[in-house]
Order: structure tokens, then C-alpha cells, then sequence
């Protein structure tokens, strides 16, 4: 049998409500102009922002429907919430621990990773399937789950990079099973930009100058441990940040923008560690993911990390 | 649109951006050096021209060189121009 790591199902879901960045510029505190460099340079428009949606009605849909694809007989072993702002939840809620409960996997161990912040979806797949490998009996399962709130706008607006909008996503995982295969994941870690949010000017403008060099190089590396070379990859599934962070990169890899799939700026812009997801099952059910052909996840979290996965799609 | 035209809003739209009157300025004046912009204020300028006279930023196709002086900028904003304005 494979011991490869395999995503198995894979959901997302929105709320309803649909706002146009100009909406939410003046509880972000965005003069004109500055909405007008959202929207027309980094290429926002429209996100999904509903403050009367709890955190747990956001997350519990997709988890369940990702749910609804294990196989009769067959157990989660992890209920891994992955999330980018620390505190999503007063100090007293467990938040791993709720989703398990409102999921019904009381036996399930449930835990939360957070510190690759938008990276920390794809980092609790690649957890998972470790775990999977390491410690669980042959066959078991692991639900990866996203989804948080832009509940404040100390966290919805990055200054400068992305205004931050509601989703959730999740995906079950396994080993060896039928589904999307993981090939690779390669990160890497700039640790001088730790400060994330509170990055001085020239730290901001430091990673700026980095970020496409290091994101196409990070690519690069996860397509090159996949043994491909970046011809064979369909499609880049990226994160939602904006629009200038991508021409960056594309422009540094040389690559055809054709190959990235950007649709969803600005229709949801960046939805903390569910963009990946969100974009996936939007290509999905556009028939777009090809059966046996390759695609790269791909986030960047403040902190800083980059991260990409690649993946060799199948058809189910 | 005459050169002095543009000069004019230019000092209109730095004025809304850096938030304090802007005016004076001359095609020699260099925006980073001079003026103390940066990239982000460079782009919110142009977002306030555009808003302000008939010209249509290329997002695709920037090029921090265009923005080295007023009298540079004063050349990006008369080639984007989306009429001829003759």
C-alpha cells in the first residue's frame, strides 16, 4: 500500500453576504485613495463579510460535508483546526475541541495549529499525514478544518497587502488512500520578519522586496521534490492576497500567468488559511482539475513563512 | 492637456494623499527624494488622478522609473491618457 499522504474530500464554504471593499473602507479607516489602490492596483473588489456569522456555524458546514466522505467502518483519529489569527476565540473556548464536539467525533484528538498563519492549513495536512503514518492504526482518517472570522479590523485589514474576508474549508486526509495524492510540501521560514502585523516600515518594505523572489523559489523547490518540472504542473492554486503579489512572482518565475489561478481575488480576496481550499472546490466544480495532472497549493503567512504542496489530482 | 495642467493636479492629488497643501511644485521636483513618497504613496496618488482627470492607470504595466520627478510623472500621465484631448 502507498504510505503516501491523500486528500480525500475537500469543501469550502462562504456566507451569503457579499461586500464591496469600498463597504468596509471606513471602519478599516481606508481614505479614497487608498481604496482606490485596493481595488484597481492590487485588484480587490468584492468578500464575503457577515459579522452576524459565529465562528462555528462559519467552520462546522464545510467540516461536515467533508466528513460525509468517510467510508463506512472507518474512524478520525485528529480534528486539526489550523487558523491565522491566534486568538480567534475568547480565551475559555477550545476551539479544536468545539469543532470535534460539533462534529461528533468525541473520540478524535483535536488540536489547533496557528503559527504559519495562512501556511497552516497546508502545514496540518502535512501534520496529519505524519501523525497518520506515525502513531494511528492502518486506514485511519484526519480532518484538516479552516475557517475564522475578520472579526476586528486590527485583523482584517494588512496594511498595504490584503483586506481580509470569511470562509471556512476543510479536507479529510489519510494515507494511501484514492484521493489527491501529496507529492510535496516544501516551506520555508524568515524568521526577521516575525513581527508580522507590527513590522516597522522598513520591515514591511524589506519583505515586499523579498516575497516573489522567495515565493517562486519556494514553488520551484515543492514542484522540484515532486520530481516535476514546473511544465508539468496544470494549474498554481494560490492564495487570495492580491493581485501585485502575484504579477511579483509570476514576473520573477518567468512563468505564464496563465498557470495561476487568480479568479477568486476578487471575488472572496484573502481568506486566511482557506483561500487554497475556497479556490480548489471552486475549480473542481468548474470541471477544471484534470484527473492524473498536477497542481501546486500555495500561501504565504505573515511571521513569514511560504509554503507549497503539490499535488497529483484523481478523479472520484 | 497641457503640461501645466497636469502639474496642477498632480499638486492636487499629492495634496489629498499627504494630507497638507502641496503647491509650488516644478518639473524638476524628484517625489522620493524631494517630496519624501514612497511606493504605497506613489499609487494613491495615482488613484486620486485618476479620480480627477482623464487618465487611466495600467496596472500590468508600472514602472517606478515613470515616477522619479514631476516632470517624469508629467509624461506618464499625458501618454495614459485615454482621449487625445485636443
Amino acid at each position: 500500500m502507498s504510505t503516501a499522504t491523500t486528500l480525500e474530500r475537500i469543501e469550502s464554504f462562504l456566507p451569503e453576504r457579499s461586500v464591496r471593499i469600498d463597504d468596509v473602507a471606513a471602519s478599516l479607516g481606508l481614505r479614497r485613495a487608498e481604496v482606490g489602490v485596493f481595488r484597481k492596483i492590487y485588484g480587490l473588489d468584492r468578500l464575503r463579510f457577515d459579522p452576524g456569522t459565529g465562528l462555528f456555524d462559519l467552520v462546522l458546514p464545510a467540516a461536515r460535508r467533508a466528513l460525509a466522505a468517510l467510508p463506512e467502518g472507518r474512524r478520525v483519529e485528529y480534528v486539526i483546526y489550523a487558523h491565522t489569527v491566534q486568538a480567534v476565540a475568547p480565551p475559555d473556548v477550545d476551539t479544536a475541541a468545539t469543532i470535534r464536539e460539533g462534529l461528533g467525533l468525541h473520540d478524535a484528538e483535536a488540536f489547533a495549529l496557528t503559527h504559519q498563519a495562512c501556511v497552516s492549513s497546508l502545514g496540518a495536512i502535512d501534520l496529519a499525514g505524519e501523525l497518520l503514518r506515525a502513531e494511528a492504526p492502518e486506514g485511519a482518517y484526519a480532518l484538516m478544518v479552516t475557517g475564522e472570522r475578520a472579526y476586528s479590523p486590527k485583523v482584517q485589514l494588512i496594511p498595504n497587502s490584503a483586506v481580509m474576508a470569511d470562509a471556512a474549508a476543510a479536507c479529510l486526509v489519510t494515507v494511501g488512500g484514492p484521493g489527491d495524492e501529496v507529492l510535496s510540501f516544501v516551506t520555508r521560514t524568515l524568521g526577521e520578519y516575525a513581527a508580522g502585523l507590527e513590522m516597522t516600515k522598513e520591515e514591511t518594505q524589506g519583505f515586499g522586496q523579498v516575497y516573489g523572489t522567495v515565493l517562486g523559489e519556494v514553488i520551484n523547490e515543492a514542484v522540484d521534490a515532486a520530481g516535476l518540472s514546473f511544465d508539468d504542473v496544470d494549474l498554481v492554486v494560490p492564495h487570495n492576497v492580491n493581485m501585485v503579489s502575484w504579477r511579483q512572482t509570476i514576473k520573477e518565475m518567468g512563468a505564464d500567468p496563465e498557470k495561476f489561478f487568480l479568479d477568486n481575488v476578487a471575488h472572496y480576496s484573502h481568506t486566511y488559511a482557506s483561500d487554497v481550499f475556497v479556490n480548489y472546490t471552486t475549480l473542481r466544480d468548474q470541471d477544471r482539475l484534470a484527473d492524473g495532472r498536477y497542481y501546486v497549493l500555495v500561501s504565504v503567512g505573515l511571521g513569514a513563512t511560504f509554503g507549497a504542496m503539490v499535488i497529483r489530482h484523481r478523479k472520484r | 492637456m497641457e503640461r501645466h495642467d497636469v502639474v496642477n493636479a498632480v499638486e492636487k492629488a499629492l495634496s489629498e494623499v499627504l494630507e497638507q497643501p502641496v503647491t509650488g511644485l516644478t518639473e524638476e521636483v524628484r517625489l522620493f527624494e524631494d517630496l519624501h513618497l514612497d511606493s504605497t504613496s506613489v499609487l494613491e496618488m495615482l488613484m486620486a488622478l485618476e479620480d480627477a482627470i482623464d487618465v487611466s492607470v495600467d496596472p500590468e504595466n508600472l514602472d517606478m522609473d515613470d515616477f522619479k520627478s514631476v516632470g517624469t510623472l508629467t509624461d506618464y500621465v499625458l501618454s495614459q491618457q485615454t482621449t487625445s484631448g485636443v
